[in-house]
């Protein structure tokens, strides 16, 4: 969930002040509805597109499926968006970039998980520079099943999440519970557990965010910070090491560029 | 540091800066991967002087999906779905690459039949990508609440003609995995002929306003001309083909030069331009679409009857073993030449490839970016990207 | 420009070339690899093609020497781009250790290609001007094109 207002306080005087007028309530609610529907018609969407559902995406926006009429526009920044659509496979390679895309969109931010390659790495889940899924880095909202869905199954996505968005709004969203027989049907769970799910560690999470933080002028390549597991490595140890060799020469100078970056 | 300083200093635009020089005062700017106008997660490091490129560096890699080890885990039948995705905006071409090369490995023959309807999809993909590309360069140049979107929104309301064509004869709007080994799974209903000949004409009536487009809308000709020039040598060298070599001179095209399926059987009118830079790479796909749109209703009108599949019917997904053998067959996308080389013998007892390497017109066509970038500038950075197509899906594989 | 029984003849006279078979192409020494490209290159084959590497594991008992230590097979493709356009394919076998010369002082877009099949399969190039990685972050061990490289290679923390 990408805002968690369960911690909310309400003691504050201004709230208070409001419960306690006789009906004033009625005016906030419906300022609440204002804003809702101000909300719900207008979410900008920050397209994360970066394969075959990122054409699926365009023709969405395109003429004849028109995902303007729902207030629904496309936006370069993720400053100024409120829905980042993660359209296409996310590689190992790419997965830092999203996250640090996720971190800089400000609240109240969803994601929507379009295509069987973000929910769960579609066929290319087992392979080894394949995300299984954006859940496993950032919390979706909405899943859009489809390879790739129709521009009209796209529209029914972010229909549903007006839905979530107005049911947030009021309070009145509860996260399905995970059943145990629907669980154990899952043969082929992730390596790296959901978001969502209980079983992910806080150190995950956290070198995650350390990964997408790193990303800089330059040096993000050359740095080792991340750990780096290759489980039966087959190939000649000189391959890995020529790789070494020839990356030690510029450490040197990437200090250096660490001093210019951020 | 100009440009001339950066030659003089043997600075070579290929490689990488490694060491940062301060005397050198460049602003360091990173396009991508993600950015509205990388067509795709394509990254490319720009060192400015002011706003003119001194160097560029671009990095690929951000969409590797492992496809060739995929494939070799994979068997033959079960392959075509996979490079579907490979080039996603002409679906029909990966598949019919993939599929001549395993005909060839396989020695399987192909039908009358499902040779003209393998071309003739193919020409109609040609269409719908090179109005994919329209649509997205008016987006380059205009951007996405300019002039830009007119295009966009014009291009692809046509593009969803052909799309709803296909849907009729595979059922998919795109990912159709409808070709397999000795020639396609899904017939032609009754009535298509009549309704790609009513699509085709409308698509042709304006097709002619695109080319006036190009032609005559001086914010066009003024962000195209003589920007990007590429020469033919330099083409040649780094295996670019498909429209962009044409553009600079080059008549190349396989499909009348090494033709292959029904491409011996009709005349293609290859269209070339003189000048290398966008806007001749933007004329020649334009007119290459028109030509396409006549093909294509030459095909549908002149295709034979018989059977569409010259394989034995699909039963079990191990059913084509191949034991040894080793084939390349290249064919002409709308992005230039893809060729696949298949190493039979692999595993499930040879009913999969050994190794499948897919040689990707876009990656090519992407080394040229270090040599077109330099000595221009930032806007210009962005309409050389989009002339040169690249589909990212196709380079990274 | 070459068809293909010239171009067997160009093999057979000057690259020493015996065996030719419809089914693969044909196979000549590493070390004639840059002079087989470059004497090409002058008769028309201006268009670079593809390079394709694979790794082939040891093979016990195997007569040949290359076969019974494991070695890697490189195949070439120059196309030229006049009328009737061939390409010319051949194969080069390489031992594990050994490097094969680039072709990028004779075609530019060589230098993206083996840079990727260093950075998949493994083989080198000497005379490379820059050889790292091109479609794996610059940081990743192993070459996954391997034939004993696991698909599901797990890269914690993102899968």
């Amino acid at each position: 969930m990408a805002v968690d207002e369960s911690d909310r306080s309400y003691e504050h005087p201004l709230y208070t002040t409001l419960e306690r007028m006789p009906g004033l309530d009625v005016a906030t609610t419906t300022i609440d509805k204002l804003l809702t529907w101000g909300a719900t018609n207008s979410l900008w969407v920050f397209p994360m597109a970066t394969s075959c559902c990122g054409i699926e995406l365009m023709a969405t926006a395109a003429s004849r499926v028109d995902a303007d009429r729902m207030g629904t526009i496309v936006r370069g920044t993720p400053r100024q968006c409120d829905v980042m659509v993660v359209a296409g496979t996310i590689t190992v390679k790419m997965a830092p970039r999203v996250l640090k895309l996720w971190e800089q969109m400000p609240e109240p931010k969803w994601c929507i998980a379009m295509g069987s390659c973000a929910i769960s790495g579609d066929f290319y889940r087992d392979i080894y520079s394949v995300i299984p899924g954006i859940d496993t880095a950032i919390p979706v909202d909405v899943y859009i099943p489809g390879c790739p869905p129709n521009p009209e199954q796209l529209i029914a996505g972010l229909m549903r999440l007006q839905e979530k968005v107005r049911a947030v709004r009021a309070g009145e969203w509860a996260p399905k519970e995970e059943r145990p027989e629907t669980a154990a049907m899952q043969k082929t769970a992730p390596s790296i557990a959901r978001v969502s799910s209980p079983e992910r560690s806080q150190d995950i999470t956290l070198a995650q965010l350390r990964g997408a933080g790193n990303l800089g002028l330059g040096g993000d390549m050359k740095r080792k910070s991340l750990p780096i597991v290759t489980a039966k490595a087959g190939p000649p140890a000189e391959a890995s090491t020529a790789a070494t060799e020839s990356t030690e020469p510029a450490s040197p100078d990437s200090a250096k560029a660490e001093d210019v970056e951020d | 540091m100009t440009l001339a300083s950066a030659a003089r200093l043997g600075v070579d635009p290929h490689r990488d800066l490694t060491d940062y020089d301060p005397e050198a005062d460049l602003m360091v700017l990173n396009m991508g991967p993600q950015h509205p106008s990388t067509h795709g997660v394509f990254r490319v490091k720009l060192y400015l002087d002011g706003e003119t490129i001194v160097r560029a560096v671009p990095y690929v890699g951000y969409l590797h999906r492992g496809v060739e080890k995929l494939l070799e885990e994979l068997t033959f039948v079960q392959a075509t779905p996979i490079v579907d995705k490979n080039d996603y905006v002409s679906p029909m071409t990966n598949e019919q690459a993939i599929n001549m090369a395993f005909e060839a490995l396989l020695e399987v023959e192909v039908p009358r039949r499902a040779r003209y309807m393998r071309t003739l999809f193919a020409e109609m993909s040609r269409i719908s990508s090179h109005l994919l590309w329209l649509a997205t360069f008016g987006v380059d140049m205009g951007g996405a609440l300019g002039g830009g979107t007119t295009l966009f929104l014009h291009c692809f309301r046509e593009r969803e003609y052909i799309l709803d064509l296909f849907e009729l004869v595979t059922g998919a709007r795109f990912h159709y995995n409808t070709h397999t080994i000795g020639g396609n799974r899904h017939d032609i209903p009754a009535g298509w002929a009549k309704r790609v000949h009513q699509a085709l004409d409308l698509i042709a009536s304006r097709v002619d306003e695109y080319l006036d487009l190009s032609t005559k809308n001086a914010i066009f000709v003024a962000r195209t001309r003589g920007v990007g020039t590429l020469p033919a040598k330099l083409a040649l060298e780094l295996g670019i083909t498909g429209p962009i070599l044409r553009a600079s001179g080059v008549d190349h095209d396989l499909r009348r030069d090494a033709p292959f399926h029904a491409y011996d059987e009709i005349d293609v009118k290859v269209q070339t331009e003189q000048a290398g830079d966008c806007l001749a790479r933007a004329h020649v796909r334009i007119r290459e679409l028109s030509e396409s749109i006549r093909l294509s209703k030459l095909l549908v009108d002149g295709l034979p009857e018989g059977p569409i599949c010259g394989g034995r019917p699909i039963k079990n997904p191990t059913q084509f073993k191949a034991k040894d053998g080793q084939a390349y067959v290249a064919l002409e996308t709308p992005r230039g030449e893809l060729g696949t080389y298949v190493i039979g013998g692999g595993g499930n007892k040879g009913a999969s490839p050994y190794r499948l390497k897919i040689r990707p017109p876009s990656l090519h066509a992407l080394a040229a970016m270090p040599y077109l970038l330099v000595g221009g500038t930032i806007s210009d950075a962005v309409v050389i990207l989009g002339s040169l197509d690249p589909i990212m899906g196709e380079a990274d594989r | 420009m070459l068809k293909t029984e010239a171009y067997r003849a160009l093999l057979e006279s000057d690259f020493g070339v015996q065996e030719f078979s419809d089914k693969t192409p044909p196979c000549i020494e590493a070390s004639e690899h840059h002079r087989l490209a470059a004497t090409l290159k002058e008769r028309g084959y201006t268009l670079y093609g593809f390079v394709a590497a694979t790794h082939m594991p040891a093979v016990k008992g195997a007569a040949d020497a290359l076969e019974l230590a494991g070695h890697y097979e490189v195949a070439t493709g120059l196309r030229c781009p006049t009328a009737g356009s061939h390409i010319a394919i051949w194969r080069v076998r390489l031992g594990l250790d050994e490097e094969l010369r680039t072709l990028v002082d004779l075609f530019v877009g060589a230098d993206w290609q083996e840079r990727e099949q260093y950075d998949l399969v493994g083989v080198r190039f000497a005379d490379h001007p820059d050889l790292r990685r091109l479609m794996l972050p610059e940081d990743w061990e192993g070459h996954p094109l391997h034939r004993d490289y696991p698909i599901d290679t797990p890269h914690p923390p993102w899968r």
